[in-house]
């Protein structure tokens, strides 16, 4: 595996699959100098967005990382179901697909509060800074505090805000 | 804004690198995640050269 989340991003944007980028990589689109190995968003898996996901990773082999037989993720689950989470891993990276988030709450909460990024000439939805300290002090591992510190030094450095969701 | 004293020494007792930081700030968001997977792949090429290398030593009775 080579991982790419810049690709896998730049794919899961223009498939129209509706996600807000949250965990490690959104610390890092933040500032973080942690390096983290999976890509982790928020979206509600319908069964619509469920087909717009299959067919933005089909070319890199999805499979459902936590089977042991490593099921495909272009056969499960059948088409016209729905799930709750997704722990994927594909030929350029774990893509972790969640529909809530530890102390913070569902995607439409997730979304309300969400930065908008414009990387590449795509928009890129990412959990608000104090959202991400939240869920990383909420997830309370040795790593996800070290990060809630960086996240916090970030917060501070940052100037204050016009009022909106813009990007930086 | 400047981080208040608690919060930079809650930093350093972290062992938060505040210098890297500042430089990932300087950094346009595409930079940050090019850099970021740049590192995830050494690393990853690490941890192979790491199992290559620990499955030719030979057992030893000693």
């Amino acid at each position: 595996m080579t991982p790419d989340f810049s690709q896998l991003i730049a794919k899961l944007t223009d498939s129209g699959f509706e996600f807000v980028m949250i965990g490690g990589y959104a610390a890092v689109t933040y500032g973080s100098s942690q390096v983290t190995l999976d890509l982790d968003v928020c979206a509600v898996l319908t069964s619509e967005n469920i087909e717009l996901l299959r067919k933005a990773l089909a070319e890199w082999n999805p499979r459902h990382r936590m089977t042991a037989e490593r099921l495909s993720f272009l056969k499960f689950p059948k088409t016209g179901e729905a799930l709750n989470d997704l722990y994927l891993e594909t030929d350029i990276g774990v893509v972790d697909i969640l529909s809530s988030v530890l102390g913070v709450g569902d995607f439409a909460r997730l979304k309300n509060a969400a930065e908008k990024f414009e990387v590449d000439g795509r928009i890129c939805w990412v959990i608000s800074l104090p959202d991400l300290i939240v869920a990383k002090e909420a997830v309370g591992r040795g790593k996800d505090k070290l990060t809630a510190v960086e996240l916090r030094i970030i917060a501070a450095k940052r100037k204050p805000r016009a009022e909106g969701n813009e990007p930086r | 804004m400047v981080p208040d004293n608690e919060l930079l020494e809650q930093a350093r007792d972290a062992g938060t690198d505040l210098d890297l930081i500042d430089t990932n700030l300087a950094l346009r968001v595409e930079d940050r995640w090019r850099q970021h997977d740049g590192a995830l792949r050494f690393i990853l090429k690490l941890q192979e050269a790491k199992a290559a290398h620990d499955a030719g030593l030979q057992p030893t009775d000693r």
